[in-house]
């Protein structure tokens, strides 16, 4: 009964769209906290499936001159509200790569604040989205170190009737002189029925900042498909590539074979050697 | 140093003039339903648009104050008197207008404007249309350019007024439309028939010219099969020490393979509270451009909206905001992509200056029935210092697999290496930054007519060397 | 006074490392030089200070123009002097045209308004003297230019704005024959309409070829390691830097 507004938009904007925040009765769930806060650089990937509890928070601190990749992979096909919160010092590098297979109801928070000087951001986010899939994401890239960088990347893929709200803000913060951010997105959308919304959001109030984003979102090119045809490739092949591309970016950053291999076999990919 | 980017030097204080009002009438500063009904009775209302006034009222007697954008809680509604009726009735005779009135547009240039072959002038002082002329070869093709109450009570218009009349934009959509539609006052209503192609512009000047006074014009333009027709819409304001409220609505109706332009260089005084709504409703092969300027104003919510409601309508928004010191300007645009093959295109440029704060928002809806639409949306903002403040909130919401909607945004400043570059060929630090912010609104200055243009470019001289006074 | 440039021990640094260590050069009237040296040698430094660009700093020495101290104006002041810098990468400036800008420009530099119609037509001479397309003139100032296109734009300038002393940096630009032609047709047309002092940064054996240079420095890691007549620097060709910076 009692609904939390969670992923909230860092600005408001017109309500009817539907974006400003997501509403999930959040107390009802059980939450499993975790933290990391590695002093040297350091590779982890986390799953969160059926077996995982319903609210995910994650603590991260990467100190200073410290580089921390960190992998979510989410395959979890009930509802999920998911919290990230990452805080980085001076020259401190987050990687971060999440893969979205699937997700009924799957509500993702990002905050990374880039505090540290010289401190550096890197998001690639994939995911595909079948059915009734529902996708809330939230990332926030909070810029006030000086010379820190943040790069956002998100390709999807939707089909039915599923539905994706991407909200991405880089957030440049007095102070933040010199900072660069850059937010680009791709969506693919495979049928009629999807919805898919995005927000790319840029707050600035520093001079000495280089912000840009871009999106795409819709069908696939018509000289792509006809440069595919014209080498031979069927029809279903070029789309069935072009959705494997869209998560490519973030899937190919994954280190870990295990967990790689784990992935391309959830998305129908084979082996991971292929 | 002479300002030599310039085309010509605007003297600052053309727009920052006022004369005391005498003995025009003030209501009650408070809206009630007796007020409402007072302002009815004054303009001769039909029965329906007096119903209409009074249903708005209590819309906007329980409609929430919008939730986001800028802050507007300098605002006391209740304070600002709705209605100023001015000394004179309407006038289509340039002689007949009273001294004062006919000196403050002078300065405004309107009639030079017009002598330099503008189609007509339809200037607004305070709350009432004064001033009207539409040349006759403009009347001579069928035209209607007139005032929307006069329009009200000819037969051959009244039907249609009643029919579109606050349909596009109805007093539900917000609390300051419902406001409009409560104590709406002035405005233009153009019709252009089937097949006429109207080259010269249609012009209108908006002006506010009393202490504490608001504005609710209501512009209605209604376009038939195949027109075309370009309409611009200046404003100017002279200083307040009260702050003043512009809540205008602006309906438009583009009928099939018709095609309207419809510009706006907007420069009210900086204590403005600028709350406006416009609107275009396009139908099939149908075509809505806006060129919009936004520059004045303590504070602006503006975002003209296109409804593309037919097969292969479409629509292109270019625009231009400049917040300067005390401001804060939230501007931008909606499309509704809501038939196959429509088509929207956007440009926008922002600059803050000097603590000034300014926020593009934006939303391109494709809805299911849009298939095989397109959307193009590109917004460049440009901080000029590092008191200020820009902010890109645009939200695309994509229904349908069959469409290409594309968005590019970017912020920055004027790199060091692009002063070095025109300073070392002999231009001043100051006139190279003026340079390349003129040619930054570039996309807006090459929209206009060229006398606007050079006023628009005067416009961003005077902020950028800031002697605004 | 028959020096229009010199520099008295002029040492630059920019972030925190020094650039140039002490350059003096003398550049009589009239006169042409070319500045040659290795890679980060210094060269682009001691045209952009020369300049005025707030990006090098002069931590010492001085900067004389016709006998002036010019080292702490602005770039603006010094485009007023006659100072005329090429530059390798141009800046794109969108909205403005190339012919407005050029207008402006001279309009700045000389005090006075020049009518549009007579602005246009010393536009177009000045670019069929380069072959340059007139339809440049209403492009917006280097944006989208081509490599080559861009230097034809500056060397037009250079003709345009008629300075007291040119320095042209072509170095590491790596031009194509088409750019050097119109860097070579630049230059005679600047030697015989204006009669300037040019100081040229170079590598090009053509443009040496028709240059005629009255004099020759080698820059190498912030210094001038050598200097000779025109000769030296088809010497410094044929030969490679090392031979001349070694003896230093």
């Amino acid at each position: 009964m009692s609904e939390t507004k969670v992923n909230i938009l860092p600005v408001p904007t017109f309500s009817s769209l539907g974006v400003n925040y997501a509403k999930r009765d959040i107390k009802r769930y059980e939450t499993v906290k975790a933290s990391i806060s590695p002093s040297d650089n350091r590779s982890v990937v986390l799953f969160a499936d059926e077996k995982t509890l319903s609210v995910g928070e994650l603590r991260v601190k990467v100190s200073r001159g410290v580089k921390l990749k960190l992998v979510q992979v989410f395959e979890r096909q009930s509802p999920y509200v998911s919290k990230l919160d990452a805080e980085l010092e001076d020259n401190a590098e987050l990687e971060l790569i999440q893969i979205y297979i699937g997700g009924s109801d799957t509500v993702s928070e990002v905050v990374t604040r880039l505090d540290g000087a010289k401190s550096r951001f890197t998001a690639v986010i994939g995911c595909t989205l079948d059915g009734e899939d529902k996708l809330d994401i939230n990332l926030i890239a909070e810029h006030r170190g000086r010379k820190s960088e943040s790069s956002i990347e998100i390709g999807s893929v939707l089909r039915g009737r599923s539905q994706k709200i991407f909200k991405g803000t880089i957030d440049f913060k007095n102070g933040s002189s010199g900072a660069k951010g850059s937010e680009h997105e791709s969506a693919l959308l495979l049928d009629n029925r999807v919805r898919n919304r995005t927000v790319p959001v840029i707050l600035c109030e520093e001079e000495n900042v280089e912000g840009n984003h871009g999106a795409t979102v819709g069908r696939l090119d018509e000289n792509h498909i006809f440069y595919m045809r014209s080498r031979g490739i069927s029809e279903e092949k070029i789309y069935e590539l072009a959705a494997r591309s869209q998560l490519m970016k973030a899937v190919s950053r994954i280190d870990d074979d295990t967990a790689k291999a784990r992935v391309y076999k959830a998305l129908g990919w084979g082996d991971a050697d292929e | 140093m002479k300002q030599k980017t310039q085309v010509a030097d605007v003297d600052r204080s053309l727009y920052d003039f006022r004369f005391e009002e005498d003995e025009s009438d003030f209501f009650d500063s408070g809206i009630t339903p007796e007020i409402i009904r007072e302002i009815s009775e004054e303009k001769n209302d039909p029965d329906w648009m007096r119903e209409f006034r009074l249903r708005s009222l209590e819309i906007y007697k329980r409609t929430p104050m919008v939730s986001w954008g800028a802050s507007i809680e300098g605002l006391d509604v209740d304070n600002i008197v709705a209605y100023i009726r001015p000394k004179t009735r309407m006038n289509t005779d340039w002689e007949k207008v009273p001294e004062n009135i006919k000196e403050t547009f002078e300065r405004l240039g309107i009639p030079q404007a017009e002598r330099e072959s503008l189609a007509g002038v339809g200037a607004q002082y305070d709350s009432e249309l004064v001033y009207h002329n539409v040349r006759e070869e403009v009347a001579q093709s069928g035209v209607v350019y007139t005032d929307l109450e006069s329009a009200m009570h000819d037969p051959k218009y009244a039907e249609i007024i009643r029919s579109h009349f606050m349909k596009l934009v109805p007093p539900t959509d917000h609390k300051f439309a419902a406001l409009h539609g409560a104590v709406w006052s002035g405005g233009s209503f153009v019709y252009v028939p089937k097949n006429v192609h109207l080259e010269i512009p249609l012009q209108s000047y908006f002006r506010l010219n009393a202490k504490g006074a608001g504005q609710f014009e209501h512009t209605l333009i209604i376009l038939e099969e195949n027109s075309y027709l370009h309409f611009i819409e200046g404003c100017s304001a002279p200083k307040y020490y009260e702050a003043g409220l512009h809540a205008g609505c602006v309906e438009l109706y583009v009928g099939e393979g018709a095609s309207l332009r419809y510009s706006t260089i907007e420069n009210w005084s900086k204590n403005m509270y600028n709350l406006n709504t416009k609107r275009a409703l396009v139908q099939k092969n149908g075509r809505i451009e806006w060129v919009s300027g936004s520059f004045g104003s303590h504070v602006s919510y503006l975002y003209p909206m296109s409804i593309l409601n037919g097969e292969g309508a479409s629509a292109e928004f270019t625009g231009i905001t400049f917040a300067g010191e005390g401001q804060d300007l939230d501007t931008g645009a909606k499309i509704v992509h809501n038939a196959p093959n429509t088509s929207s295109y956007m440009n926008t440029k922002s600059l803050s200056k000097s603590g000034g704060k300014s926020t593009f928002r934006s939303a391109v809806v494709v809805n299911e029935n849009a298939v095989g639409s397109k959307s193009s949306v590109n917004c460049e903002s440009l901080m000029l210092d590092n008191i200020s403040r820009s902010d890109t909130v645009p939200v695309i919401d994509v229904k349908t697999d069959k469409c290409d909607v594309g968005h590019e945004a970017r912020i920055g400043r004027i790199s060091d290496e692009a002063i070095f570059y025109l300073t070392s060929r002999g231009l001043s630090e100051e006139d190279a930054r003026a340079m390349i912010v003129r040619g930054f609104a570039d996309n807006v200055s090459k929209e206009l007519p060229l006398e606007y243009a050079v006023e628009m470019n005067s416009l961003i001289g005077l902020e950028m060397h800031g002697s605004v006074g | 006074m028959s020096d229009l440039l010199k520099t008295e021990g002029l040492t630059v640094s920019a972030e925190d490392k020094e650039l140039l260590r002490g350059v003096d050069l003398t550049l009589g009237k009239g006169e042409t030089h070319v500045l040659m040296g290795p890679n980060g040698a210094g060269k682009s430094t001691l045209g952009c200070t020369v300049m005025g660009s707030p990006e090098y700093k002069v931590t010492g020495g001085r900067i004389l123009f016709d006998g002036e101290d010019i080292t702490e104006e602005s770039a603006d002041k010094r485009a007023k002097r006659g100072i005329f810098l090429s530059f390798q990468d141009p800046v794109e400036i969108p909205g403005i045209t190339l012919s407005e800008f050029l207008r402006n420009a001279l309009e700045q530099q000389t005090g006075q308004r020049i009518k549009l119609f007579e602005h246009k037509k010393n536009l177009a001479a000045a670019m069929s003297v380069l072959g340059m397309d007139e339809s440049y003139a209403g492009r917006d100032l280097n944006v989208g230019f081509s490599g080559g296109e861009k230097k034809k734009a500056e060397i037009l300038q250079l003709l345009m704005l008629k300075p007291r002393l040119a320095i042209l940096d072509e170095t590491d630009s790596g031009l194509d024959v088409d750019a050097v032609k119109v860097v070579s047709k630049g230059i005679e047309e600047y030697k015989k309409s204006v009669g300037g002092t040019l100081l040229i940064i170079t590598h090009n054996a053509k443009i040496l070829e028709e240059l005629n240079a009255d004099k020759t420095h080698i820059l190498s890691n912030g210094r001038i390691v050598r200097e000779g007549d025109g000769q030296l620097a088809f010497d410094v060709l044929a030969d490679g830097f090392e031979k001349y910076i070694e003896e230093v």
